[in-house]
């Protein structure tokens, strides 16, 4: 009898656990898309209804148009399209060189190499603000500033976060495989690029989105490298687009910002397994 | 395919007078080159220069006046009424942001690690915060707490006519911690998520025969397994919230109607300060003498945390030759 009523009161106790969990995972939920709903509803409405009293939650009118007039009436898309292309090359050259570093830690272990493998694992702590501002004293002093050398430069150093991402998942390679190849001749740079990089897919997806966000999502680097007529999508969204009278076009720009937004979104919705798995590598076993 | 590849190595590195051993030295400098030069020439020498700059006068332009000043700089920054003021500001945001990050996240991967269905949809869900910009983030978040216009406020009004709570001015600290949160806690979740799936089941199992509950298990074993977690977590969330400047600088610099909003003393953080002493004011020389004081702060409290770890951070040391 006892033992039967504790086995229902530990059915019920569980229940009700499974009830509570879910309840807060799905109020977590609803809190964590207040600000995007919030987003996209603004970028619905017109200017009027943001300043509306009492306020309006929804739009009086659905302003759909606004996402049409994002390209009409600003320059998003050309601000669009470079920061693209800087992010894009930037991304895939730190990808590459990252992985090339990664292979030497991961498979070669000669004089020096421990040591340099530590000075990776201490700067992975360290935030880049810290270079940053440094960085930024020598790039003025050589008149680089204003130009995108800074990113082509950091880029060709690779990144001490991604070489170890590449460094972790080179190392469950099997050894066999490379040593068929020494033996068929194959030097050391051919191994790495038709044997390791091809069977890498799942962490250079990783690397290569962080590598872009990185770029496409930064405010604080254009903001003090480059001027207006250069700068990339961070700095314009945060500062917003004006019509030729110089007055904001608030609602206008909130949907430029939904542009900005939604291709990382969709990116992580697709490599979210890969992607997640590369956040945990890099923070645990960091 | 590697029928043409025999003659590739042997441009630079000739098998016949080097040993194995030599080519394997030198394939390994060679390809860790590019990470090496940069690190000294973009990281390690400025980083020398910026300790030469901080005891000097520079500001930029200043070249044919460009006096040594020793220390000055330091000392200035000691007697600087700002310095303080924006340290105890910093401290205030490190206390604010700092538990309530990872007591959220780690008590939403606790809820996560039952056995949950679509326990992988809500991880993806909660991730997606640290996937937005930061100035797409904090447009967001201006819409709903702006102290005019906000949502917020305007709901909140419907109920108490005229309210406007300066949820980023006056209660600015909140504000940010809220966005900081809500950017980071999907990240700081899904590390507590992979630390917990590391306990054996074993372990609990056999507490519960011992007759242990739920609170006793989280107490005697999960807290404790989870310790080198915590500590790699608290460890990298003090330096993120001492180097903080990406969020306040947003803050202030992107207004919901496009004019900018006013600063608010409640996050006049550390890095700002020596953000606007070195774009602002061009104190090329002073900013980065306030770089170098954070820096040294910073790495003494790592320091500080390192030491007292062997205290209570659970340790395996039998298992350490399984680790990669």
């Amino acid at each position: 009898m006892t033992f039967l009523d504790l086995q229902t009161r530990g059915l019920i106790q569980k229940r009700m656990n499974t009830f509570l969990g879910y309840f807060i995972l799905i109020l977590v939920t609803i809190l964590i898309s207040i600000p995007i709903v919030a987003l996209l509803l603004g970028s619905l409405k017109q200017d009027p209804d943001l300043v509306a009293y009492p306020i309006r939650i929804l739009p009086s009118r659905w302003m759909w148009s606004n996402y049409i007039q994002v390209f009409q009436m600003t320059p998003f898309l050309k601000v669009a399209a470079r920061t693209f292309f800087l992010a894009f090359t930037c991304s895939t050259i730190v990808t590459f060189i990252s992985g090339l570093v990664g292979f030497a830690f991961a498979r070669y272990r000669v004089p020096g190499s421990a040591p340099l493998f530590s000075i990776i694992i201490g700067m992975l702590i360290v935030p880049g603000i810290v270079t940053l501002i440094p960085q930024f004293l020598v790039y003025a002093r050589l008149k680089l500033t204003g130009t995108y050398w800074p990113w082509y430069l950091g880029a060709l150093m690779g990144s001490p976060y991604f070489i170890f991402l590449f460094r972790q998942f080179f190392l469950t390679f099997p050894r066999e495989l490379e040593e068929a190849a020494e033996v068929d001749g194959c030097g050391p740079f051919r191994i790495f690029t038709q044997i390791f990089l091809p069977n890498a897919k799942p962490v250079i997806a990783v690397v290569m989105f962080f590598a872009f966000l990185g770029i496409w999502g930064d405010y604080l680097t254009p903001l003090i490298y480059l001027n207006d007529n250069n700068t990339l999508l961070g700095v314009k969204m945060a500062t917003g687009f004006k019509n030729p009278q110089g007055i904001t076009l608030t609602t206008i720009s909130l949907a430029a910002n939904v542009y900005y937004v939604l291709p990382m979104v969709i990116v992580f919705a697709i490599a979210q397994r890969y992607i997640l798995k590369g956040v945990i590598t890099s923070g645990l076993k960091g | 395919m590697t029928r043409f590849s025999s003659g590739f190595h042997s441009q630079f590195i000739r098998p016949s007078l080097l040993s194995r051993r030599q080519r394997r030295i030198l394939s390994f400098y060679l390809f860790v080159s590019p990470w090496l030069i940069g690190f000294i020439a973009l990281q390690v020498i400025p980083l020398v220069l910026a300790i030469l700059t901080s005891l000097t006068n520079y500001d930029g332009l200043n070249f044919e006046n460009l006096k040594f000043i020793g220390l000055e700089n330091y000392a200035r920054a000691l007697r600087d009424p700002d310095v303080k003021f924006s340290f105890g500001r910093t401290i205030a945001w490190l206390f604010a942001n700092l538990p309530t990050w990872m007591i959220l996240s780690f008590a939403l991967a606790l809820i996560l690690n039952q056995n949950i269905k679509g326990r992988g949809l809500f991880r993806t869900l909660y991730y997606l915060p640290s996937i937005v910009p930061g100035a797409a983030a904090i447009i967001s978040w201006k819409i709903i707490l702006d102290k005019n216009n906000g949502l917020l406020n305007g709901l909140i009004s419907l109920w108490r006519p005229g309210t406007a709570i300066g949820w980023l001015s006056d209660y600015a600290l909140a504000g940010m911690t809220a966005i900081a949160v809500w950017t980071g806690l999907g990240a700081g979740m899904v590390i507590f998520l992979a630390g917990l799936q590391g306990i054996p089941d074993e372990l609990v199992e056999a507490a519960k025969i011992d007759g242990a509950k739920g609170w006793q298990i989280f107490r005697y074993i999960t807290l404790p397994l989870m310790t080198p977690v915590i500590f790699f977590q608290l460890i990298m969330g003090l330096i993120g919230s001492f180097s903080q400047l990406n969020l306040p600088l947003l803050l202030v610099n992107v207004g919901l109607t496009g004019s900018g909003a006013v600063p608010s003393r409640e996050i006049y953080l550390y890095m700002i300060h020596a953000y606007y002493q070195i774009f602002t004011s061009r104190r090329y020389g002073y900013g980065t003498a306030l770089l170098w004081i954070l820096f040294v702060a910073v790495i003494i409290l790592t320091a500080i945390i390192f030491w007292s770890s062997r205290y209570w951070v659970y340790s395996e040391q039998p298992d350490e030759g399984e680790k990669q």
